[in-house]
């Protein structure tokens, strides 16, 4: 096979290369997993790196408790299948005082629960690097990171700081305290996961395709109801409606389309095709200028 | 606008890099390539709209709110770090990087070069070519760029004038002839109006050449290294617990097939293939661009940072490189302070560097100098503590560059393109022997004869030497 190679090939080769040079180059390592359509086509990515050994890093999840369930059950059973060992934190401090994304704003909520959460349970496994799905397509900010993205002592992320990243030489040694972040999709687009999403026929998350489920309208968008606790504000009355998501975050904050696309084909038709950017149904992005770039600086994923 | 139904994959990826000096334009040619010939999505272009009208009530949108990202950046109207943009034509991925003009942050400039095939080089034509100009030029050759785009930008503002842009051409081209392996066309632009970037300028009747966009689409991406000959710094080795142990790296250059011979670069030790092998079944044959794990019909002692290549000896081994640096670090280079060498898959203490010549922005000569201050360029001579295996960056891109790295921050501190790899002097008559009996002794004696082990081993070994070299002692390791 020596034609030359599309440029999913090249995108897959490249996520290898990191996914490999990540091994080589740290002690601790763990697997930032969401269980998301990114985290799906990384761990597939993963598996692919090492293979024929067992990917040398255990998958840790940072749970809300405000997931989707179909999240969740996924979760679960994509790591038993694949073997990896599962790591789950929750912030317990936050679930004690009923921190959630009901009552409070998208950014507190995100902070506590996320953030917060995220730096509790590195400390608790004392990692040195973590490696995460995050393309830089997603957002302004994230356009900016490095592959191998420098954090100082607390994870934090100075853009200022950020290390020359010449050539595909990738530089993993860290100075006292610092940890790293490791993007090995920073150059994937939404696109190109699904195209990937096709070619591999990988399984993703079941809300990622369109089906009637119970949901409401509220501002002029679209939210599914994922469990009985308090969201409904009065007047409020669920129906079918017929929709998918484009992202997965907490339910109570991430906004469905309402789409007609039930499976891989039409999804990807409808992505290839789409008049609006992924993000725009996730309110933490939009609650401030500079939204994500504040959160990343704090040490949010 | 609708996005035109894209293939599902495309023929490969062409990388632009924008730059320029500060307050050029780059941001708002960008923004405004984004606004008139990508599929910007629907809210991209609603946000930009209304963020514009309510900052500064102005009727055309501020097409550089698309690209700078950070809220520093926006606040202070620069660049201070490379955005990443993807944009899919009908038959490509263009990738566009666009890198900050401030000299504050030539290394993210650098860092940008190193990853493009095709630059755009911006000089606002009311100012001409500067000395960062003459600077841009020199780290897009040294990075390894081949094909450049001069555009004069604010042409609007010197009333399109023919004999001003002839005249800026005229200054380029003698700064760029310092630089053979360029090629370039220039184009006369106004980023803020639109003219020639996707439509052809009005105002400027007498210019026939394409307009920027026209360009990119013919302009091709780096040429194809498939038929050169085989390059894979090895990564890792990867076992299956049942006898298969194979080496896994990215193929840097060439094509190989089952039953080559290949050898290690530097154990100089030879094989033939027995199978290439992925997740996905084994391959016949991998080409320049793939990651693999190739397995060898004889057992011999490949490990990470060793290059595999299909000719022995081909590959330079050596302790003594010859390169052209960019140093990047906010500290001026110490010769007191311990320095790594990073290969794609290698790490190697520096014994010593010397400054063979600084870069002079004016003339563009090699001049003497005892130091490196941030952003210089110069010709330098790296001795290493072993060796290392790697080509020269004419020869072979994916194995003939390095990065330096500061041994106690970790952090990136130089860039570097190699013109040559020799042996090297012996070592310095009364220099300290690290002897690995030595270190075994004492220093590793808690560690276990295992292949694990080794790397702590190298480990400190390493750090032993540097500390030592930081003290003036003179260091050579003894197997």
């Amino acid at each position: 096979m020596t034609k030359p190679l599309s440029h999913l090939d090249l995108l897959e080769a490249e996520s290898i290369a990191i996914l490999r040079e990540s091994a080589a180059q740290f002690k601790k390592l763990v697997f930032l997993y969401s269980a998301g359509k990114d985290s799906t086509a990384l761990l597939h990515l993963a598996r692919k790196a090492f293979w024929p050994q067992k990917p040398p890093f255990p998958l840790l999840h940072v749970d809300t408790t405000w997931e989707f369930k179909e999240v969740i059950e996924f979760r679960d059973r994509s790591a038993e299948r694949f073997g990896f060992d599962l790591l789950v934190h929750i912030n317990e401090d936050g679930v004690a005082r009923n921190i959630n994304p009901v009552d409070y704003s998208p950014s507190v909520y995100t902070d506590v629960m996320k953030t917060v959460a995220l730096r509790q349970a590195l400390d608790k496994y004392g990692f040195d690097a973590a490696i995460g799905g995050a393309r830089r397509d997603e957002e302004a900010s994230r356009a900016k990171e490095r592959v191998f993205s420098l954090r100082s002592p607390g994870y934090r992320w100075d853009p200022r700081k950020q290390r020359p990243e010449m050539w595909n030489i990738l530089n993993g040694r860290l100075g006292q305290g610092e940890t790293m972040r490791i993007f090995p999709l920073s150059n994937w687009t939404e696109k190109d996961v699904w195209r990937y999403v096709a070619r591999e026929k990988l399984d993703v998350v079941p809300l990622y395709f369109a089906k009637e489920r119970p949901a409401i309208e509220r501002d002029g968008q679209v939210f599914v109801i994922n469990d009985d606790r308090p969201f409904l504000k009065p007047g409020e009355t669920p129906r079918l409606i017929k929709t998918r998501f484009r992202t997965l975050g907490c339910w109570p904050v991430t906004a469905a389309d309402k789409s007609e696309a039930s499976d891989i084909d039409a999804v990807l038709d409808e992505v290839l095709n789409a008049r609006n950017s992924e993000r725009q149904g996730r309110l933490i992005d939009h609650d401030a200028v500079g939204a994500m770039e504040r959160k990343k600086e704090e040490g949010y994923f | 606008m609708t996005e035109r139904k894209t293939a599902q994959e495309l023929n490969g990826i062409v990388r632009l890099l924008t730059c320029g000096s500060v307050d050029d334009g780059k941001s708002t040619l960008i923004g405004r390539l984004l606004w008139d010939a990508s599929p910007l999505y629907d809210d991209q272009r609603e946000k930009l709209l209304k963020e514009t009208a309510s900052l500064h009530g102005a009727s055309r949108p501020d097409f550089s709110r698309l690209v700078d990202g950070l809220v520093a950046e926006q606040e202070q109207g620069i660049t201070i770090d490379i955005a990443w943009h993807y944009f899919d034509t009908p038959h490509r991925r263009v990738v566009i990087i666009d890198s900050p003009g401030h000299e504050q942050y030539t290394r993210n400039m650098a860092t940008g070069a190193s990853h493009a095939d095709v630059a755009v080089l911006l000089v606002d034509a009311q100012a001409g070519v500067k000395r960062q100009t003459r600077r841009h030029l020199a780290i897009l050759d040294l990075a390894g760029v081949r094909k450049v785009v001069l555009a004069v930008n604010k042409m609007d503002l010197i009333d399109w004038n023919k004999e001003r842009f002839d005249a800026i051409v005229d200054d380029f081209a003698g700064s760029v002839a310092r630089f053979p392996r360029l090629s370039w066309i220039a184009i006369p632009v106004s980023a803020l109006n639109g003219d020639n970037v996707a439509t052809r300028s009005q105002a400027m009747k007498w210019y026939k050449g394409p307009t920027f966009v026209e360009h990119l689409e013919t302009v091709g991406s780096r040429a194809d290294n498939a038929h050169e000959s085989f390059r894979m710094p090895v990564q890792l080795v990867l076992r299956d617990g049942k006898g298969f142990r194979g080496f896994a790296g990215r193929i840097t250059a060439g094509t190989i097939h089952v039953g080559d011979a290949v050898s290690d670069a530097l154990s100089g030790r030879s094989s033939t293939i027995a199978s290439i092998r992925t997740m996905d079944g084994d391959l016949e044959a991998a080409r320049s661009g793939q990651s693999v794990v190739i397995e060898l019909a004889d057992h011999i002692d490949v490990s990470r940072g060793s290059v595999l290549t299909t000719e022995k000896g081909e590959v330079r081994t050596g302790r003594r490189l010859e390169a052209r640096i960019v140093w990047l670090a906010n500290e001026a280079y110490s010769p007191t302070q311990g320095y790594l060498l990073r290969t794609p898959t290698d790490m190697v203490p520096v014994a010593s560097l010397k400054i063979l010549g600084r870069l002079d922005l004016d003339t563009l000569e090699l001049n003497e100098a005892a130091t490196l201050e941030p952003n210089d360029i110069a010709k330098v001579q790296v001795d290493l503590a072993r060796a290392v295996a790697a080509d020269r960056f004419t020869d072979h891109r994916g194995t003939g560059a390095f990065v330096l790295v500061d041994a106690v921050t970790g952090a990136a501190v130089a860039g570097g393109v190699i013109r040559e790899v020799s042996a090297g002097v012996a070592a310095d008559k009364g220099a300290f022997l690290l002897s690995s009996e030595l270190l075994w002794r004492g220093l590793c004696s808690d560690l276990a004869n295992t292949e694990d082990a080794e790397g702590e081993f190298r480990r400190r070994a390493n750090e032993v030497a540097i500390i030592l070299r930081a003290a003036g002692v003179s260091v050579e390791f003894a197997a």
